[in-house]
Parts: structure tokens; sequence; C-alpha cells
């Protein structure tokens, strides 16, 4: 009796965000790329709007978020070029790799991606644009921004699909992607205000972060409900 | 959707939402009574929120028709589904243009960040702009199939986006605000159900009529068809 | 008129005005559906007169 030893779920969306994460580890391509482009980002604002001498620091939370916002259709937009890239889509797309742990794994490298320009991102911002220490408040901005990572993930996983096959991906990608992020704008921004942009309120803090995951908790729904349907049959 | 008599159905909606709209246009203007804070200014609001209700029902509609062409994959159902999510665009400009006359008149600007209505239909414009571009990128099954999915997904985004920015606001104004007055007389309340079927009414009057001319461009197509490989 | 009123003039005519101008997208719409159609309805009277004639030549 032979039985066809066939690896568990988890086991396989390790075994792909792995591959996409090493890929990534080896050429650090995407990530120096995207924490540049937030440098750039940021520095744009500062010319932009704070060229005056104004106090930005009840604006750090919206530069944050702008900045992470923009890099992140920078970072969709790269989730599936290494199998672009090495001609490999049409044979993982047949391979008997369940499409649910596909997309996970790209959600997962999404939410990696992000994470890495965080790191960078976050204290970035708070030397440039914030009079006064952040230092106590980093942990809920840390918090903040796992919660939005989810739901920009999730968005960016599943609108890449359908940006996938399209002539003009580039542009495509950014439309689709960012009015539908608007919220996540919203509430992130909202939240690190609340807490590093002067003033200190945990309510609206509070207020916002449940937000982002309501937010995440929908469009997992919606992702779940349909990612069957974004692949060709 | 029967075959037989469509003519005849889109006759009895039309005729419906023209005296409809003929009462409640009367209604409006000679009946209901003026509003105490906002004066005259506030008349806009019936057909201002009328329409912007019809908006969301038509993305409700192309997203229930999303959903249903994905179950069935039948091309039918991505026909009324991208012709409800055009009306539903062409209804929220509207909603936009009035709402920024509104605003002028209120307020003495042509665009306000703190109506929540006004920001959450600019941003469903934006959402629905890319609903057409993303049909374009596209061809055959798969246009129908991504529009179907993204169909979900933006109606999905509409009430995000709009308690994101109710959200936001309320931290700054804490008081619970409706820019309509929440508390309506009677005499107001019946002009805006009014108001609200007439738009309704418009919306199924559209529908048909662009439904019509799909089939009808459909089957002339057909035809065309027939006759050139014929010859 | 108050100023008031005019803006509500306004609104209550966008709205008019959007209404017309989808109607003038109908016509357009029809009028090229016109077109077509006679066009196809040419096309298929001349194949219908051109199965009469040369047939009963070719046949031995």
């Amino acid at each position: 009796m032979i039985a066809a030893a066939r690896p568990a779920w988890g086991r396989q969306l390790r075994a792909l965000l792995l591959k996409d994460l090493r890929l990534e580890l080896r050429t650090r391509d995407t990530a120096v790329a995207m924490v540049l482009f937030a440098v750039l980002a940021m520095l744009i604002f500062q010319f932009a709007f704070g060229n005056r001498g104004d106090d930005l620091t009840p604006y750090a939370g919206g530069i944050l978020w702008a900045t992470l916002s923009l890099t992140a259709v920078l970072g969709v937009g790269r989730s599936w070029v290494p199998e672009r890239e090495q001609g490999v889509l049409d044979g993982i797309l047949s391979a008997p790799v369940p499409r649910l742990v596909l997309m996970a794994s790209k959600t997962g490298a999404i939410y990696a991606y992000l994470l890495a320009v965080e790191i960078v991102a976050v204290p970035l911002v708070a030397i440039f644009f914030v009079r006064g220490s952040v230092a106590g408040d980093l942990g809920l901005i840390a918090l903040t921004c796992l919660l939005a990572n989810l739901g920009i993930a999730i968005l960016g996983s599943l609108y890449a699909c359908l940006a996938l096959f399209a002539r003009a991906r580039e542009l495509l990608l950014p439309v689709l992607f960012l009015p539908s992020l608007l919220p996540v704008v919203i509430a992130a921004a909202g939240a690190v205000n609340a807490v590093a942009g002067g003033t200190n309120d945990l309510s609206e803090y509070r207020g916002y972060s449940l937000f982002l995951a309501v937010y995440a908790v929908i469009f997992g729904l919606v992702a779940y409900a349909t990612y069957d349907h974004v692949f060709d049959d | 959707m029967t075959e037989a008599r469509p003519g005849r159905r889109l006759a009895v909606t039309g005729a419906a939402t023209a005296a409809l709209t003929a009462l409640a246009v009367y209604g409006v203007f000679f009946v209901a009574p003026e509003d105490a804070d906002q004066g005259i200014i506030q008349k806009i609001f019936y057909f201002h929120v009328a329409i912007a209700v019809g908006s969301l029902l038509a993305f409700a509609v192309a997203c229930i028709y999303g959903i249903r062409y994905l179950r069935s994959r039948d091309e039918r159902h991505d026909e009324v589904s991208s012709t409800a999510v055009g009306i539903g665009v062409g209804f929220a400009v509207l909603v936009v243009i009035t709402g920024s006359i509104w605003a002028k008149a209120s307020w003495g600007t042509w665009w306000v960040w703190t109506d929540p209505r006004l920001v959450t239909f600019l941003v469903v414009l934006l959402l629905y702009a890319a609903y057409f571009v993303l049909r374009s990128s596209a061809e055959g099954e798969r246009r129908m199939r991504y529009s179907a999915i993204y169909s979900i997904a933006a109606f999905a985004s509409v009430p995000l986006s709009f308690y994101s920015v109710r959200v936001a606001r309320s931290f700054v104004h804490p008081v619970v605000f409706t820019s309509s007055g929440a508390n309506m007389p009677n005499t107001m309340l019946i002009w805006f159900a009014v108001s609200q079927l007439a738009v309704i009414g418009a919306f199924l009057t559209i529908m048909q009529v662009e439904l019509l001319q799909r089939r009808a461009d459909k089957a002339l197509r057909r035809v065309k068809l027939r006759l050139e490989t014929s010859s | 008129m108050s100023t008031g009123a005019q803006y509500v003039v306004a609104a209550y005519g966008v709205v008019l005005f959007g209404l017309l101008m989808y109607v003038v997208v109908l016509g357009l719409r029809t009028a090229r559906l016109a077109r077509e159609a006679e066009l196809l309805a040419r096309l298929a009277e001349r194949e219908g007169d051109g199965d009469r004639s040369p047939e009963p030549a070719a046949m031995p």
C-alpha cells in the first residue's frame, strides 16, 4: 500500500514563504529599494511642507503612513516578480499547491517587506519630524504597524493577482490599490498621531486600532471568498 | 428577465419615475416646510441624499451580480454588474457636484473635508473609476471575472471609507451630527421618501434602457457576423 | 431670488442637466445602432437578390 505523503498546508505555506524571503535575502533588491524610496518620500514631504520652518510633529503620523502606503504599492507590485522573472509563473500556478496557500504566502511576503521598511522608517520619521521623544510610544506605534500591515498585505495580495496579467501593470496596481487603502491611511495615521503627535490620547488610539482590526477582518473575508476565482481555471 | 415585453416594463418604470419625480419636485418646493436652521439651502438635500442612496444601491446591485457571475459564469450577470457600476458612478458624480454646491452655500467654500458623505463619495468615484481601468486591462472571460471580484472588494471598501472618515471626525467633533437633522418632522420625511423612490425608479429605468441597448448591439453584431461569413 | 435659493436652483439644475446629457448619449447610441441596422439590412437584401439570379445557370 503506497500512501503518497502530501505535505500539510502549513508546511507548504512555510516553504513558499521561505522561498520568497530567501530569494529576497540573497539579492536584497526589493527591500533596499523600498527603504530608499521611503526615505526619499519623507524628503519630498519635508520639502513640500516643512520649508517654512513649521513644526511638523502633529503631521508625523500622517507623513509616516503616506510614505508607507506609497512604498507598499512598490512592494505589492514586486510580490509576483520572483515567479515572473524566473519564468515559473505557469509552473507554480499549475502545481498542486492549494491556491489559498499560494495567496497566503504572497500576503506573508508583503507583510514581511512592510515590516522591513517600517523598522527603518519609523525611527527616521521620529528623528526627522517629531520634536520631543517618542521612545515611550514606540510600542504603540509598532502595534499600529503590525495591525495596519495585515490589512495592507491582504488587500495587496488580492489586487496583485488582478494586475498580474495586465499590460500596464505598474499603472493599474496603484489605481486599484490606493483607493481601497485610504481607510488604512486615515486610521493608521490617526493612531500614530494620537500617541506621538504632541498629545497622548489613548482612547483615540484604541478607536483607530479597532478600525484597523475590522478592516483586516473584512478584507480577509473578501479575499477568502474570492481567492479561488482570481486564478484561471 | 422575461423575454416577452421588456418594452412594456420599461414604459411602466419610466412613467412611474416621471410621475414620482414631478411629485417630488412639487412636494419639495411647495409643500415641505423650510428648515429652521439652514433655510432654503436644506432643500438641496432631498435629491442629494436620494441620489447618494441610489448610487450605493447601484453598487450593491453590482456587487450582488458580481457574486452571481462568479457562481454561474453567466455573461448576462456581468452585463448587469458593469451597467450598474456605470450608473452608480454617474450618480456619484451628481452627489459630489450637488454636495459641493451645498458646501458653498453653507460654508462659503466649494469643498469641505469634514463632511463624511462628501469625502466618501469622492473616494467612491476613485474606487469605481479603477473598476473601469481594470475592465479595460483584461479581455474576455478574465475581464468578467476580475470585474466581478473587484465589484465585491470595492463595495466592501465603501462602508470602510465612510466610517474611517466618520471615526476620524468624531475625535475632533465629539458631538453626533447629521447634516440634515436627526429628527425630521414627518412633513419633511415624506418628501425624502418620495424623492428616494423617484431616484430608485430612475435607476431601474436607466438600467433597463442600458441593458436593452446592449442587447440590441449584440444582436446586430450576431447578424453582421452571420452575413459576413455567408457572403 | 435670495442667494440660498440660487444655490438650490443650481443644484437641481445640475441634476437636470446630467439627465439631459444622458438623453443625448442615448440618442447618439441609437443613431449608431440605426446606421448599423440599415447597413446590415442592405447587406442582407443584396445577399437575397444574389441568391436568386446566378444559381439556375450553374446547374447542369
